[in-house]
């Protein structure tokens, strides 16, 4: 088990531009080499000296100093509830599982002790133990803390598994490069010389394609179409597309735009990069910190103009929800945190969807039924459920709930040459009740799990805001 | 049954394990017992603190000098058990500038190596020292295993011939002709109870010397013998926090007081102490002020301690001795050196020696004074070697190989392991059987308990401070059992009996401390536990008189459609494969 | 705006899961919120009613030996012998039998024990015979009162659960059958820390276990040998996830005995394959539910009714509007009573929680005594409404479910279940009239 080095990520699906030295395999070398110095700070920032009242806070009292979550661990009771929850643990015997390591680790450590045992790189980063504890151990943030401890002193700047694992956290910066020339780009990924290649030299799974890049990405799109199309005074969103709804599956954000302006929002498409997920999932904190900054400034300012972040990917709502307030402390992280949503969510608390829903008549419209999976990172924010209690007043359309296992790709995890069947095996129970369930298409938030439904059943997927378009928007319903 | 020896120690704490060791490294034949096991007394319940001799730098420099030399020779024997923190005399605002400055000083008038910080400079050492703190003495305290410290000498002592018995109160002292001949013990040994070294019941062993090195049970030793000792035995709390807020000791910089140290202590913190006189070192109160008073107190210096979790409290009792008609009021005034009284010289009655007053950290020290006085007594001419030699444990060795490796254990566990067994780790850890962490919480694994198991038999008690298993923050909740389990799956296969007496124990000793510190999470840990072995387990519950008034089991239960041998397996899970006929494969492993 | 319901009930246990499908079956639009995984994940399996009403005896030096009394065969005969500000005494033995009942409906095929009023008796991992009204389908042949032959079989990396000594334990209390245990490694190459749900994948999907042999096959193989003259053989409750009934179809076939499983402590999979069957029960009675987010807030009318509580998604408060709310949020396990220092509180609501201003006095010198915290709770009134320290309700419109009422050791008389269903039955159904 000595013999890789990887760390797994969730959702890729966010950003924009992101610097291009730190995807390109020279650049991140470079820049990896200099993060090994065993003294290299933890990713972490600021925070103030605090006291904690009951709830645990992190403390990190002086710029550049290590996280010290120790005291998290006094709220562990030991009920192995994290265990029974984790996707990996159940198919990976040489993933000990959260309590391990995250309480008990941090427990187990001096100051002196930094070293982080190795097994922290077999998290998947789906936080599906955050909410499974009932006793708010901070075990995601531990898991991050110590798989960016891990990558900063213990990892091999010069091995493959971390030149892998940095193109895989840094989607963004090559979804960038090559959504210039789509159709090239496609043809190129799509081959299977190519793919063989990446596996080979890489350690990037040949048995996934590649995600097909948009001939148009949604940014473009905005532009081309002069911006917003409503004006509101009170009903304002910025949307938060991420990567993946920019550079491939662009019909999700357009469904989003469409959706919103039909419920009278203005909506504001603020600069922004990756949300971080898959950097946080990979310990590369540090271009996780860079991503952050420009998120948190420029959504802060959104939100500071009377704008309500709202996100289509439940990865991304999840980032800028949880992990930037557990691991940075920008000016604003915490405000921009309260004032985001996931999409779907706005829309149930602020407007009457359920009405204009049940007024729909279904069998008119062209929707099949869908086997709806829910992401693990939608069901820690408790919107797992949404979707499928909605369109339950959506006559004619049937949308069951394929239960509450992971898919398993758990975004970079999947695509790593060494996880792939682990990815496989998690995801197995997911594919047969896809395939016991009546709907022939799939539906989920995540675009990640959305590849991996794909993967594993042929079915196309669908998000929920193309749903709701296809009722609400392409129909004349009142809304 | 009779025995004899030339030493008799009386006392398995630390002052008794050590002269056990010297003598017997000196070529004298020792027995040494002990009414619990060992540190039972003062010794297994001091709050872990190795003392630079900064404590005593300003009221008794004699002590502050002991203290400075013994650190630095325990440092070298015994490596294993002794944890290299430095501490921090941590001044407030309301704490004086003078008393700062004599502390400095005294340090340096001792051979403390001391140096001031900064707040700031002392909050990057320690990041959860309070905002408002002034400035800090930065000196060489350390943590110290009071457990592992006595196991390893009273391992060495009997490396070279002692014999150790534990559980072996001594019932009387042999007086014959105006003389300590001896003394008689009641082995606690035997059936029902626990099974250790021999079994049996009374048993008289005449020595040449007696050594009386019981600490705040020494009046009582005296007493049998008919010679009075005044030791003034006085309580102290220590408070064990779960994790460690701080991985330095932590002193307040005044004068003297309740409630100004915090000694890091392996996983944990422990915040002590109170002084207070009491007349039975065995029955006295232990009372939830002072539990208060150490989280009220020491969180001016580590304010998250005001809500950080305690995982218990216990309380321990020094044996302060001071020589008749001093008089002093205060226990905190009373001093902190040891005496050696030769009951021949001071009440003529040879044969034996008390040693009474004392500290944890010059024991060695003491042991050598001690056995220095006992040979000159024997007549035996041989060489202190104590403080060069190393412990058990503690032998030159390399730290620096990948023990997750060689043992397939995660690298904290065998971090951890590592830290507690020292030397003796290759030989402990190296088994054939599947190794699980047996007790999570400290990362103790099945071959450290069956190793602690074959030291100390049947004593749960003894395996846990041997090896810190369901010393975490489940306090055994989810361990205790599983300890047991070890006792019945050891080579010697104790019984039933046996087993259940022994977890019991165990779980009533983690109960007893438990109980000081039962609100928030250790609260919901305690009904966690409650659950576990009330409910899940029905530890407590009586067993049915009448098994036949029970369900057994309905119409669709016991001839149940697929749980039966004969019904077809569910279409989903597998069926057996038509070529693997049940049966046919017998013998495939 | 704010997400509307009739009922909505905070905590996703026994009791939430109980009083909401208790207040959807009379109508009510019911949500559900509970702020993380249920402790149905932790617990055994087994649903208890009611073992032992005195623990002690009426003579306190009986505690804990032979001379206390044995478990009631039935539950009902003890609740009359509670204290009267028992949960059981308050809403009274009909509803324990509503409860069950509705539980026997919600999870159909799962468990077993619904036939009879009678408590059966499981064998333990400690090896102890506990009492208890419902079982799963899977602990079903390996009932106490059968005289059957049985071999226990434990693995050598599974420290909780030594089965020679277990079947040593049962052998002498004297049940009615000749009990043996084994110990033999789990097949296949796995590392000692191995999670159980990973074992329980392995057996659940008879995965390879070398020498080109699955798990199930290997595993008969090593326990076939000391099958000796059992008729039935006891395995730690990890057969499976979903499956276990193939699983154990599989290997009693296999083994020409009849498989079944023992209750385990976390990590306990009949806890989690309750949680996941009471989740689908919800489902289909169009409970909607909200997991992983707690109630942080609440708003009151000039009645003292509840209004309003907000969830929080870090940081982000979201109202949620009913006309009645059910507080199942648990005691001390569940979070549901909070504690400091100076005494405990229920965590959501602020309620009052009656306890000795001593805190020496929660607790008691015996790990196994009749300690006060044990009973730690909201005092509810006749109609489980938690009530202030003067007596009177602390709101007009909350009820009070499970853990999180007061007044019951349910560790030690073996009640837990029982409780939360029978209070849960009850808090639904006023809700529900309120709605």
């Amino acid at each position: 088990m000595h013999d890789t080095h990887d760390t797994h990520g969730d959702c890729g699906c966010d950003g924009d531009e992101a610097e291009p030295s730190a995807a390109t395999g020279e650049g991140a070398v470079a820049d990896g080499g200099t993060a090994a110095a065993p003294d290299s700070d933890a990713a972490t920032d600021g925070g103030t000296a605090t006291e904690t009242g009951g709830d645990f806070e992190p403390v990190d009292v002086f710029e550049g100093s290590e996280m010290d979550l120790r005291p998290g661990a006094d709220s562990c009771y030991k009920c192995t509830s994290c265990d029974t929850s984790c996707p990996v643990a159940e198919v990976d015997d040489s993933f000990p599982g959260p309590k391990f390591q995250g309480p008990e680790q941090w427990r187990l450590k001096r100051k002196e002790d930094t070293e982080v045992d190795d097994s922290i790189t077999g998290c998947s980063n789906c936080m599906r133990c955050d909410s499974a504890c009932p006793s708010d151990v901070p075990l995601s943030q531990m898991h991050n803390t110590a798989r960016g401890e891990y990558v900063d002193n213990q990892m091999d700047k010069l091995s493959r598994e971390y030149l892998r694992n940095r193109i895989l956290a840094n989607y963004g910066t090559l979804a960038g490069i090559g959504s210039k020339v789509p159709r090239l780009t496609n043809a190129i990924m799509g081959n299977s010389l190519v793919q063989k290649v990446n596996e080979k030299l890489l350690g990037i799974t040949a048995e996934r394609d590649f995600p097909e890049f948009a001939d148009q990405t949604f940014r473009s799109w905005w532009k081309q179409r002069g911006g917003p199309k409503v004006e509101s005074e009170d009903k304002r969103i910025a949307y938060f597309h991420g990567d993946y709804a920019n550079y491939n599956t662009v019909e999700v954000a357009k469904a989003l735009v469409r959706v919103y302006e039909a419920f009278g929002y203005e909506i504001l498409v603020p600069d922004q990069r990756c949300s971080g997920t898959p950097m946080f999932a990979n310990g590369m904190l540090d271009d996780a910190r860079r991503s952050a900054a420009v998120n948190v400034e420029n959504l802060g300012d959104a939100v500071e103009q009377g704008y309500d972040v709202v996100a289509s990917c439940t990865s991304c709502s999840m980032a800028l929800r949880q992990e930037y307030p557990e691991l940075f402390d920008f000016e604003g992280t915490e405000r921009v945190a309260a004032n985001t949503y996931d999409a779907l969510e706005y829309l149930l608390i602020n407007e009457n969807v359920i009405d204009p829903i049940r007024a729909v008549d279904g069998d008119q419209l062209d929707l099949p039924d869908f086997a709806y999976h829910a992401p693990c990172h939608s069901r820690n924010q408790g919107l797992d459920r949404q979707a499928v209690e909605l369109f339950r007043h959506l006559d004619g359309v049937n949308v069951e709930d394929v239960g509450d296992s992971c898919s398993g790709i758990s975004g970079t995890y999947g695509w790593k040459e060494e996880k792939y069947d682990y990815s496989m095996e998690i995801g197995e129970e997911m594919f047969e009740h896809m395939e016991h369930a009546e709907g022939e298409t799939g539906m989920t938030e995540c675009p990640t799990c959305s590849m991996q439904m794909e993967h594993g059943t042929g079915y196309e997927i669908d998000h929920p805001l193309q749903v709701l378009e296809a009722a609400l928007v392409d129909t004349d319903v009142e809304i | 049954m009779s025995e004899r020896t030339e030493v008799l120690v009386v006392g398995g704490g630390s002052t008794g394990c050590g002269v056990a060791r010297d003598l017997a490294t000196r070529g004298v034949d020792v027995t040494l017992v002990e009414q619990g096991n060992l540190t039972h007394g003062t010794t297994g319940r001091m709050h872990g603190l190795l003392h630079s001799g900064g404590r005593y730098a300003v009221s008794d420099q004699a002590s502050a000098r002991e203290c400075i030399e013994e650190n630095r020779v325990l440092r070298d024997i015994a490596s294993h058990c002794v944890e290299l923190t430095g501490g921090l005399f941590v001044k407030r605002p309301e704490d004086t500038e003078e008393y700062f400055q004599e502390k400095l000083e005294g340090c340096r008038e001792c051979g403390i190596p001391a140096e001031v910080l900064t707040a700031e400079d002392a909050r990057e050492v320690e990041p959860f020292l309070a905002g408002d703190i002034d400035k800090a003495i930065r000196v060489p305290d350390g943590a110290v295993d009071p457990f592992r410290l006595c196991v390893a000498n009273a391992a060495d002592a009997h490396a070279h011939g002692a014999r150790i018995e534990t559980f072996s109160p001594v019932t009387d002292v042999l007086v014959e002709d105006g003389e300590v001949a001896g003394v008689e013990v009641t082995h606690e040994s035997g059936a029902g109870k626990r099974v250790h070294g021999r079994e049996g019941g009374t048993e008289e062993i005449y020595a040449d010397h007696v050594v009386n090195a019981t600490g705040a049970w020494a009046g009582r030793v005296g007493d049998m013998a008919g010679v009075t000792v005044e030791v003034r035995p006085s309580k102290g709390v220590m408070t064990v926090m779960n994790v460690r807020e701080v991985d330095t000791v932590i002193n307040r910089c005044k004068p003297k007081g309740d409630a100004d140290i915090v000694v890091p202590h392996e996983t944990t913190c422990i915040l002590g102490t109170t002084d207070e006189e009491v007349e039975d070192p065995e029955d006295y109160p232990e009372e939830a002020w002072e539990v208060d008073l150490m989280i009220e107190e020491l969180s001016e210096l580590v304010p998250m301690l005001t809500d950080a979790r305690t995982i218990r409290s216990y309380w321990g009792v020094r044996p302060l001795y001071e020589p008749p008609g001093t008089g002093t009021e205060d226990p905190t005034d009373i001093t902190r050196d040891f005496f050696l009284l030769d009951h021949d010289e001071r009440d003529g009655l040879p044969g034996m020696t008390s040693i009474v007053g004392g500290k944890f950290t010059t024991y060695r020290l003491m042991a050598e004074q001690i056995s220095d006085h006992v040979c000159d007594v024997l007549g035996v001419d041989a060489e202190c070697t104590t403080a060069e030699e190393p412990l058990p444990g503690s032998e030159d060795f390399s730290v620096l190989r990948d023990y997750m490796d060689e043992f397939g254990l995660r690298s904290p566990v065998g971090r951890r392991s590592v830290q507690r067994l020292g030397s003796r780790a290759d030989e402990v850890l190296d088994t054939d059987r599947p190794n699980p962490v047996v007790c999570q919480c400290e990362a103790v694994t099945r071959a450290e308990l069956q190793d602690a198991i074959s030291q100390s038999g049947t004593d749960l008690n003894a395996v846990r401070l041997r090896t810190r298993a369901s010393m975490g923050n489940c306090q055994g909740g989810f361990c205790a059992h599983r300890m047991a389990n070890e006792l019945h799956d050891a080579a010697e296969a104790f019984d039933r009996d046996t087993v259940d007496a022994a977890l019991d124990e165990l779980w009533q000793e983690r109960w007893k401390g438990q109980r000081h510190a039962l609100w928030g999470e250790q609260l919901s840990q305690a009904m966690l536990n409650h659950l576990l072995h009330a409910t899940t387990m029905n530890r407590d519950g009586a067993a049915p008189e009448e098994f036949s008034a029970f369900d057994a089991g309905g119409p669709n239960a016991a001839a149940d459609d697929s749980g039966g041998p004969t019904g077809p397996a569910a279409a989903d899970g597998g069926a057996p494969a038509g070529d693997d006929a049940p049966g046919g494969d017998r013998g495939g492993d | 705006m704010a997400i509307e319901a009739d009922v909505v009930v905070v905590g996703g246990g026994l009791a939430g899961a109980t009083a909401a499908l208790s207040a959807a079956r009379d109508g009510a639009h019911v949500h559900l919120i509970s702020a993380n995984e249920s402790t149905l994940r932790q617990a055994s399996g087994l649903i208890d009613a009611l073992g032992y009403p005195n623990p002690d005896g009426d003579d306190a030096d009986d505690a804990g030996t032979d001379a206390a009394p044995g478990p009631l065969a039935d539950p009902f005969a003890g609740i009359d012998d509670l204290p009267a500000d028992h949960p059981y005494r308050i809403v009274g033995a009909d509803a324990l039998r509503a409860g069950l009942a509705l539980f026997d409906d919600a999870v159909g095929d799962l468990y077993r024990g619904g036939h009879t009023d009678r408590n059966a008796l499981v064998a333990t991992t400690s090896g102890r015979a506990k009492p208890t009204a419902r079982y799963p389908r899977s602990m079903a042949p390996g009932l106490v009162s059968d005289d059957r032959a049985t071999l226990l079989v434990g693995f050598e990396a599974a420290t909780d659960f030594d089965a020679p000594l277990a079947a040593d334990r049962l052998a002498a209390v004297g049940v009615p059958f000749d009990v043996d245990g084994v110990t033999v490694e789990f097949p296949g190459e796995y590392r000692a820390d191995a999670a159980v749900t990973r074992l329980a994948h392995a057996l659940e999907r008879d995965e390879d276990a070398g020498e080109g042999r699955t798990s199930r096959q290997r595993l008969a193989d090593r326990v076939r040998p000391h099958l000796g003259d059992a008729e039935r053989v006891g395995f730690p409750a990890m057969l499976g996830d979903s499956q276990v009934e193939a699983v154990r179809a599989d290997l009693s076939e296999r083994l020409g005995a009849e498989v079944f499983e023992i209750p385990t402590g976390p990590p306990s999979l009949p806890g989690i394959r309750l949680a996941d069957r009471l989740f689908d029960a919800l489902d289909e009675a169009g409970v909607s539910m909200t997991t992983g987010t707690p109630v942080v807030d609440h708003e009151t009318d000039g009645d003292g009714d509840i209004v309003r509580v907000y969830i929080d998604r870090n940081g982000a408060e979201i109202p949620y509007r009913a006309d009645a709310y059910v507080l199942a949020t648990g005691g001390l396990v569940g979070k549901g009573v909070d504690s400091d220092r100076d005494g405990p509180v229920e965590a959501v609501f602020g309620c009052h929680v009656p306890a000795p201003d001593d805190r020496m006095a929660w607790s008691e010198e015996g790990a196994f005594a009749d300690h006060a915290f044990a009973r730690f709770g909201v005092e509810p009134d006749d109609r489980l409404r938690p009530v202030g320290s003067d007596g009177s309700p602390e709101f007009g419109n909350l009820f009070a479910a499970g853990g999180v009422v007061g007044g019951a050791d349910v560790a030690r008389e073996k009640s837990a279940s029982g409780v939360s269903l029978a209070t849960g039955l009850v808090a639904g159904r006023s809700a529900a009239e309120e709605g």
